[in-house]
């Protein structure tokens, strides 16, 4: 493989149109709007970064590109969701989403984790067992989990649990991939160690992905693109691109552009949600 | 003695078995004490040298064991009857743990007969199904389906949602979802099931051996007091409270080598 050439991310469109949510009270009477009127539109693969205050619907927002809905309530309440154009109203096979538990088998070996998707029959009938096998293969090297292959998932640590879930998304080469806080339960040091693995893997697997975070540096760290959420209900407050490549070390974390971003995004969210929902910055 | 009430500091094994033996042999002292005395006569409590002799006399007498024969045969239909209960109940309770419209469904055909009196039954069923193995069968089936079926559907409702919203985003269809996901992660629990499920058994089968009996532990029980051979009585019972417990120490030590991952999740 020749790690130098940048292989071509496929073409790819996610559109957010005037999405609305409103979940019903829990004592009855006016629902709760979460999520108000926003519209986003993604067309190239990059990392987006959803950021917001803990509870502001990003979540939400999140699960529905997913067609991963809560039961019992219509989402989104209105708007729609279009992935190349098409509209989405369920799972798709385009789309994975990685969850900030694990989701890991304990059932499973590490390998046989990542190696689950492929005994479905949607992928059984896409992907040789061959080729499954030597995906498999690959994806545990590139998440430098070859020799945990058969360890269970209690015996190995946090951070290694969230790489098998990393690398069982990735396996199924995604257009879209969404990650759920995905780092937020890690400690700070695994956490920092996680998105550099993201930043490589993106790097050799470019595709769109929907980062939803509350930590103002991981945003900072990690984004192509930054989107910040007001809460209660959610609306868009701003949304910036950042042109510095990755991997973005700590010099350029205290450099004046990243202050500034950061002061930004700080007084932003201040302003949009004093009092409500809590915000992280890590370093 | 600092630990004494504290539930989580683990006993070392040979302490924990010296406890166990200190009282079994101390119930034996007052047991055996209790006959010596006289205050109770021997047909209402054989003492314990004469019930070892009624279990050795049971066990080897005149070239044939009438213990190993009777054994053969209860085992036997608990046997029988684990396979139908395991072959109906655990398909029954998986569907009705997958599926809320089929537990709606059944739901109130199974729950109620949980605290059922299951003995109750046996006139009934000596009347539909006769008074042969069938209807000992049919009995032991209904004692044991009436837990097995609940735990069942209940260790499949235990599975963590997470995992199935995860694996619906992977693109298993909701089917895959309970094959694949659902019922390989209830397997502890559906294991734990099958043990009380096939233990219970034991606790009814002197009933089902009451009805024209021929063979059997509970046959031969029955068989001893009505000749008043109450050390034979205490034989029986003790052989069928061993047959229990070694199948279920058996079936739980299976159980930990197959689902070892479970005890760390």
């Amino acid at each position: 493989m020749n790690a130098a050439a940048a292989p071509t991310p496929a073409a790819v469109s996610l559109a957010l149109q005037n999405i609305t949510q409103d979940f019903p009270s829990p004592g009855g009477g006016a629902p709760n709007r979460v999520i108000h009127d926003i519209s986003l539109s993604f067309n190239q693969a990059g990392i987006n970064m959803l950021l917001g205050p803990s509870g502001c619907g990003k979540s939400t927002l999140l699960h529905m590109m997913g067609g991963v809905r809560p039961f019992g309530v219509t989402t989104p309440t209105s708007g729609t969701i279009l992935i190349d154009g098409k509209r989405c109203d369920g799972p798709n096979e385009d789309v994975v989403m990685v969850f900030q538990q694990y989701a890991n088998r304990p059932d499973m070996t590490v390998w046989e984790n990542v190696y689950f998707p492929f005994t479905l029959r949607l992928w059984r009938n896409k992907v040789s067992r061959a080729e499954a096998k030597q995906r498999v293969e690959s994806m545990l090297q590139a998440v430098g989990l070859s020799d945990k292959r058969d360890l269970f998932p209690y015996q190995i640590s946090g951070g290694q649990n969230q790489r098998v879930a990393l690398a069982r998304a990735l396996v199924l080469r995604p257009r879209i991939l969404l990650m759920d806080e995905p780092f937020g339960a890690l400690d700070a040091q695994t956490r920092e160690e996680m998105q550099r693995l993201l930043a490589e893997l993106f790097r050799t697997n470019p595709c769109l992905v929907m980062f939803v975070t509350h930590d103002v540096t991981e945003a900072l760290v990690l984004g192509d693109r930054v989107i910040v959420f007001a809460t209660q209900p959610a609306i868009v407050s701003d949304d910036f691109t950042i042109a510095q490549p990755r991997p973005r070390d700590s010099a350029w974390l205290r450099s004046p552009e990243a202050t500034a971003l950061q002061e930004r995004v700080l007084s932003r969210l201040h302003q949009a949600s004093a009092g409500k929902g809590s915000l992280r910055v890590s370093y | 003695m600092s630990d004494f009430w504290n539930p989580y500091a683990p006993l070392p094994a040979a302490s924990r078995r010296a406890h166990g033996l200190v009282a079994v042999i101390g119930s034996l002292l007052v047991w055996g004490a209790l006959a010596l005395s006289g205050m109770i006569s021997a047909n209402k409590l054989p003492a314990p040298w004469q019930v070892m002799h009624a279990m050795s006399y049971l066990a080897w007498d005149n070239g044939h064991s009438i213990l190993l024969n009777a054994t053969l045969w209860s085992a036997g239909r608990v046997a029988v009857a684990s396979v139908l209960v395991m072959a109906l109940g655990i398909p029954a309770g998986i569907l009705m743990g997958a599926s809320p419209r089929i537990n709606a469904f059944f739901s109130p055909l199974v729950d109620p007969f949980r605290s059922a009196p299951i003995v109750a039954l046996l006139p009934i069923l000596v009347m539909w199904f006769g008074i042969d193995e069938l209807m000992k069968i049919v009995f032991l089936f209904c004692g044991s389906v009436v837990y097995l079926v609940p735990m069942v559907r209940d260790a499949v409702l235990a599975v963590p949602q997470s995992y199935w919203i995860s694996a619906r985003d992977l693109g298993a269809t909701p089917f895959e979802c309970v094959t694949k996901v659902i019922v390989p992660m209830a397997m502890p629990r559906i294991a734990d099931a099958i043990i009380v499920g096939v233990s219970v058994m034991w606790t009814y089968i002197t009933v089902a051996e009451y009805v024209n009996a021929r063979e059997g532990l509970g046959q031969m029980i029955q068989a001893s007091k009505r000749f008043s051979a109450m050390d034979q009585v205490f034989a029986g019972i003790i052989v069928i409270i061993a047959l229990a417990l070694v199948t279920y120490q058996t079936m739980s030590w299976i159980k930990r080598r197959l689902y070892s991952w479970e005890t760390q999740v």
